[in-house]
């Protein structure tokens, strides 16, 4: 039985349920007396659901053919330097880190045009900052 | 049933100038953003909800159905000129349209695209405006327990419908409805599944989840495809011809009966939740192919099949809003934006919405039919532009793409904890499209999940847990067997898929 993507995905489905039923929802969804539906009950539910679909998908998988390996590392690249951005965001403010990460993300889709690297890390910052703060009056991140 | 005064009333709302100008920016961004291979509509109303916060209802949502609708058209232009179809729906407009430009009349592909695209959606808004008030007059006679059963027909539909198998479909509505049980259980009001984080304790944001799943995830799709590659391919050379440069009356009228089909396969595919304007428009090409007389000549740039295409994923845009002003149950992403753009501006779609605020109500299909006439002025002035904007590389694209995001999910959720729950969902929605799992079914189960829960609550109330007192509906029961029906016959269709 080779691992295919519908296999793969299938058994962390049916982990993924049998997970949240028997650790999670105990754990983080308060109990309460009385009522007509229980907090856990429809988390429960779909906990199990979850997890004989992820079963039966596991045991009848389907043709499809996971994207390019290659291209998904690429793509935990472009999700680092998001998480950096914004986690330097949190530190300098929209301001200062927006042209910066503007200019990480043209530079790594491969841009080196000046002039369009310029409307990037310039331009839409600017526009961003006009239209947040001086038309709609809110404060950037 | 809503009073004539208030109709004119709504209509007199959305006929001023002000709201003109909304429909005007909306529509003119939707053309724009549709335009863009990889942005598209849904992206571009995702990432303005967040920013039409500080508006009345009206002009905000009168910009957000601006954004829809200029989007479909502004689709059609790289489906024509660069065969890459600006949104899914635009693929079958590719067809005809991609092969027409190489022939040196990119003018006249686009603007058959706009007129039968225009013909299609105003023809669907006049059967919304006809029939969703009757039928939400139905749907009040609707209680809890049909309700659930409704719910639990749409998901079984959606579930099939979208993706390519009914399991997969089932793993996203429950991933859907387990987010959307985040925050505080709708009945006893205790923290659920927070996991300290007491910012989630009014639930998810739904601009984070939408945004993130929507925008995002596409956008980190594209960003990985291009990556190194950020030159544009644009086939648009030119006759010299000005007949090749425009739609003649004749050649528009002799496509009538085309748009008609076309736009009656739209308005009944789009009233049901989940089929989708891609699958209106691949149906209506499918046939109009199939009834012509010289069907050789499809695919080498015969504006009957542009026609067709164009004025069913048009017209689904009108439709889809029939489930969701009756009822209050999306039956597409695009109809989850503008619903939750209702909420965010104090709407609560159903069938109550016609009742409490049927002016609003009117004041949208106003605004619907306004921006069908400003889409076609646009269109008029604007495909010129936007074959420059197709040439745009992609990398400037993506980067505006994102900081706009940012900033949308900061401000709608006040701060950066918003915007890294729209990472975590932006991630989410990569695996799960790279999987094969639908976002619709996830996002449409995340936004109804809050409601089905409430309803099974009142439900069992009602029925004091007994639930053999669902027999006594037989809208319920109906529903009920409808949903095992189809969850059956799904199961048999992917069964012949496989064995196909």
């Amino acid at each position: 039985m080779a691992v295919s993507a519908d296999r793969a995905s299938g058994a962390f489905f049916l982990l993924f349920g049998l997970a949240m039923y028997f650790y999670v929802n105990p754990v983080y969804i308060e109990t309460v007396d009385g009522g007509n539906l229980a907090p856990n009950k429809v988390p429960n539910i779909v906990s199990i659901i979850v997890a004989v679909c992820g079963a039966f998908l596991t045991l009848k998988p389907t043709a499809h053919q996971v994207r390019n390996p290659i291209l998904m590392v690429k793509t935990g690249l472009y999700v680092g330097l998001l998480v950096a951005g914004i986690y330097a965001m949190s530190w300098f403010g929209f301001e200062y880190v927006a042209p910066i990460l503007a200019l990480a993300i043209m530079w790594m889709i491969g841009e080196r045009r000046p002039l369009w690297l310029g409307l990037g890390v310039v331009g839409m910052p600017v526009l961003i900052w006009f239209l947040v703060t001086q038309v709609l009056e809110r404060a950037l991140p | 049933m809503v009073d004539f005064a208030t109709i004119l009333a709504g209509f007199g709302d959305a006929f001023t100038l002000f709201n003109l100008a909304f429909v005007l920016f909306g529509v003119v961004l939707g053309q724009f953003v549709g335009a863009v291979p990889g942005i598209g509509p849904i992206m571009a109303m995702a990432i303005a909800i967040p920013f039409t916060f500080g508006l009345d209802p009206l002009p905000a949502i009168a910009f957000l159905v601006g954004v829809n609708k200029g989007g479909l058209v502004g689709g059609a232009v790289p489906a024509v000129l660069m065969n890459t179809p600006g949104t899914p729906d635009a693929a079958a407009t590719a067809m005809d349209g991609y092969p027409l430009a190489k022939q040196g009349k990119p003018l006249k592909a686009t603007k058959m695209a706009l007129f039968s695209s225009i013909t299609g959606d105003t023809f669907s808004d006049i059967v919304l405006i006809t029939v969703s008030a009757p039928l939400a007059v139905l749907a009040l006679k609707m209680g809890p327990i049909e309700v659930v059963a409704l719910m639990i027909f749409a998901f079984s539909i959606l579930a099939g419908l979208t993706g390519n198998s009914l399991t997969k479909g089932i793993i996203a509505a429950g991933l859907g409805l387990l987010v959307a049980s985040v925050g505080q259980d709708p009945e006893n009001f205790t923290p659920r599944l927070i996991f300290g984080y007491w910012d989630v304790f009014d639930g998810l944001p739904l601009p984070s989840v939408a945004i993130g799943m929507l925008a995002i995830s596409e956008i980190l799709h594209r960003m990985s495809e291009a990556h190194g590659n950020v030159q544009s391919a644009i086939v648009a050379k030119d006759t010299g011809n000005p007949d090749d440069r425009r739609v003649t009356w004749l050649e528009y009228w002799s496509c009538r009966y085309t748009m008609l089909r076309g736009a009656t396969i739209g308005t009944i595919l789009g009233a049901l939740p989940g089929i989708g304007s891609t699958a209106a428009a691949f149906m209506s090409y499918a046939m109009t192919k199939a009834s012509s007389k010289d069907p050789g000549s499809f695919g080498k740039g015969n504006i009957q099949g542009i026609a067709a295409s164009e004025s069913a994923n048009s017209a689904v845009v009108g439709s889809n809003l029939i489930p969701l002003l009756t009822l209050g149950i999306p039956g597409s992403v695009g109809a989850a934006l503008i619903i939750s753009a209702f909420m965010i501006h104090g709407m609560q779609p159903g069938p109550l919405l016609f009742e409490n605020q049927g002016r609003l109500v009117y004041g949208l299909f106003g605004a619907m039919i306004m921006a069908n006439f400003v889409n076609l002025w646009v269109g008029q002035v604007g495909l010129r532009v936007w074959v420059k904007v197709v040439s745009a590389p992609e990398s400037i694209i993506f980067a505006s793409a994102i900081l706009l995001c940012i900033v949308g999910v900061a401000m709608a959720t006040s701060g950066l904890f918003g915007v890294a729950i729209m990472l975590i969902f932006a991630v989410l929605g990569y695996l799960m499209t790279s999987f094969g799992y639908s976002l619709v079914i996830f996002i449409i189960a995340f936004f109804l999940g809050p409601r089905f829960e409430k309803s099974i609550a009142q439900s069992l109330a009602l029925t004091n847990g007994d639930l053999t007192q669902v027999l006594k509906s037989p809208v319920a029961v109906a529903l009920l067997v409808l949903s095992v029906i189809s969850v059956v016959w799904f199961l048999r269709k992917n069964a012949q898929a496989e064995q196909g």
